[in-house]
């Protein structure tokens, strides 16, 4: 417990002195707060068919969430192993009492809390929409949930790939070729007409699952899904963070 | 302390360390030295558990660096060669972190982290961002890293490479502190550094140990009898064969181009200054120096690391054949 905690407030730390984490932050505000109003002056447009609620396009419908989520990821989580790599300091950390899981699991602890933290400001709009007109906050919740979900999945992945290199770009490349197809893969759905395929592939697809959390359905299959697949892969960065040592 | 049996490392199907094996008792300092590239760090990285080795076992304070890899890292402070630490932190909350990395919680971890700053002379510092800090100031902080949670046991990797003069002066005198409380371990290629610092030392070449001992031991055992040298006002014909005949010298040479310089072999363990000087006096002859040629482990050094006679010589070469002074 010690190491993991250890590590994560280290981490923490390390994401708010580093100016890096707020260009994404204020990118990530200048980028939402755009497709909050586009979303806004949308349905404020007497033409427009206002059956949907705003949070709900807001989380699933637009093309912006993925671009945000598919970069954020691999920047949040490049720094993580390789640069301990790269500098050196791997080697004072792994002979202190710390296991590679400790390690891998209180980093990525830290990057989830800040990518939490990242999302905060988004909470505005909800206050906005509750204070201008009536909010259901059930899907708001549960869109929140899905951000997290798929967070925590993408920044798995991307703590892995950071195992991989002593390069921060390495790592972050590696880290968006291997979301990519996460990503489309689901996409790709619509394209099979095997009901298996379809079925199969209807399970992955995470631009689906999000337009459900954002309209309050909460699947717990997706949840299985998400925290399977990212202890599976925090599982892949403690063993290759143990394989350095066998080179 | 520290215990390393048959230590092999190889890297792909380079052998990086072939078979190291050697102790460190208690409160002992002990030196690895050997030329750049011979497997100081490698050797280092496995006793510290930061390298498995290929083959052999390493055990620190009677555990097991594999087996019971948690408990022996507990025992054991490290330095690494390149000290690397997290520059976008202030000295005292790297510590903190280091304390917390250790199980070291509240007045216990406040009281440790302020001991190690003070033993390192760091206590000016502490608010510093690391990255700001001079490589000496770095080196302590490392030090400080490595002392913190009170170890039995100091692995330090060349403590004192690329400091300026008066940084290497207080880094040494940081270190033999230390001594007194932790057995040391540490590895270092500048041979002063061994000879002021080391009870023992462990020479280490192309990944093989080629001897180990006292600094003393070492000098006697490789570089057989003491010499005296002595310079005349004048060249004087029939001084070697005086000199020669003075009770405890083996043998004297007349320097090639200074004739006036000559070195005396003594018989080991003998001091024959002050018969050489009534001998020079008795034969008329003026005597400008008189000293005794303290040989240097540097010399030991070097015959153990380039001669190739020295590496055929089995480790624990107690009689080696007493041969030519090399100068």
């Amino acid at each position: 417990m010690n190491g993991i905690w250890a590590n994560l407030v280290r981490e923490l730390r390390a994401y708010f002195f580093s100016p890096l984490a707020y260009v994404v932050l204020t990118l990530l505000m200048l980028i939402n707060g755009f497709v909050f109003t586009l979303i806004v002056s949308f349905l404020n447009d007497p033409r427009a068919s206002g059956a949907a609620a705003p949070l709900q396009l807001f989380f699933g419908q637009t093309l912006f969430f993925w671009l945000v989520l598919l970069f954020v990821a691999p920047v949040l989580t490049m720094r993580l192993v390789s640069e301990e790599r790269r500098s050196g300091t791997i080697e004072v950390l792994m002979t202190a009492p710390v296991t590679e899981t400790q390690i891998v699991v209180g980093k990525y602890l830290a990057a989830l809390t800040f990518y939490v933290f990242l999302w905060l400001p988004t909470l505005v709009y909800a206050g906005v929409i509750a204070y201008f007109s009536e909010l259901d906050w059930g899907p708001v919740a549960s869109g929140y949930l899905g951000v997290l979900g798929i967070g925590a999945l993408f920044l798995s992945i991307g703590t892995f790939a950071s195992t991989l290199s002593r390069s921060q770009l390495v790592a972050a490349i590696a880290t968006f070729t291997l979301l990519m197809p996460l990503f489309v893969f689901g996409l790709l759905e619509s394209l099979f007409n095997s009901e298996l395929l379809k079925t199969a592939f209807g399970y992955l697809n995470l631009w689906q699952h999000m337009d459900e959390f954002a309209k309050g359905i909460v699947d717990t299959r997706r949840l299985v899904y998400y925290v399977s697949a990212s202890v599976f892969f925090l599982f892949l960065a403690s063993r290759a963070l143990e394989a350095r040592k066998w080179r | 302390m520290i215990e390393a049996q048959n230590l092999t490392r190889r890297y792909g199907d380079f052998l990086a360390v072939d078979r190291i094996s050697f102790s460190v008792d208690e409160g002992e300092i002990v030196g690895i030295l050997g030329p750049n590239g011979a497997g100081k760090t490698t050797t280092i990285r496995m006793i510290t558990g930061f390298l498995p080795p290929s083959s052999g076992r390493v055990t620190v304070a009677g555990r097991d660096l594999i087996e019971s890899s948690m408990e022996a890292r507990r025992e054991l402070g490290y330095l690494p060669e390149n000290v690397a630490l997290y520059t976008e932190m202030r000295v005292v909350e790297y510590l903190a972190y280091r304390a917390r990395l250790f199980g070291l919680k509240g007045s216990e971890a406040k009281r440790s982290i302020g001991e190690a700053l003070e033993r390192c002379l760091l206590t000016d510092v502490q608010d510093q961002i690391i990255g700001t800090l001079s490589k000496g100031y770095r080196q302590r902080v490392g030090l400080a890293t490595a002392i913190l949670h009170r170890p039995k046991v100091l692995v330090l990797d060349e403590p004192t490479i690329g400091l300026d003069p008066k940084q290497i002066v207080s880094i040494r005198a940081l270190i033999r502190g230390l001594a007194k409380e932790s057995t040391l371990l540490l590895s270092t290629h500048i041979l002063p550094e061994v000879e002021l610092l080391c009870d023992r030392v462990v020479i280490i070449d192309r990944g093989q140990i080629v001897a180990q001992g006292t600094p003393e031991d070492l000098r006697e055992s490789w570089l057989g009898n003491p010499v005296v040298r002595v310079e005349l006002e004048s060249a004087a014909p029939g001084a070697v064969d005086r000199f020669r005949a003075v009770d405890g010298v083996v043998d004297a040479r007349q320097d090639g181009e200074h004739p006036e310089r000559i070195e005396l072999e003594c018989a080991a363990g003998r001091d024959v200054r002050a018969e050489v000087f009534r001998a020079a006096v008795d034969g008329g002859l003026t005597l400008l120096e008189l000293t005794e040629a303290k040989a240097s482990l540097e010399d030991v050094f070097v015959r153990l690391t380039t001669t190739d006679a020295a590496r055929e010589v089995p480790e624990e070469a107690a009689e080696p054949a007493v041969e030519e002074v090399a100068s």
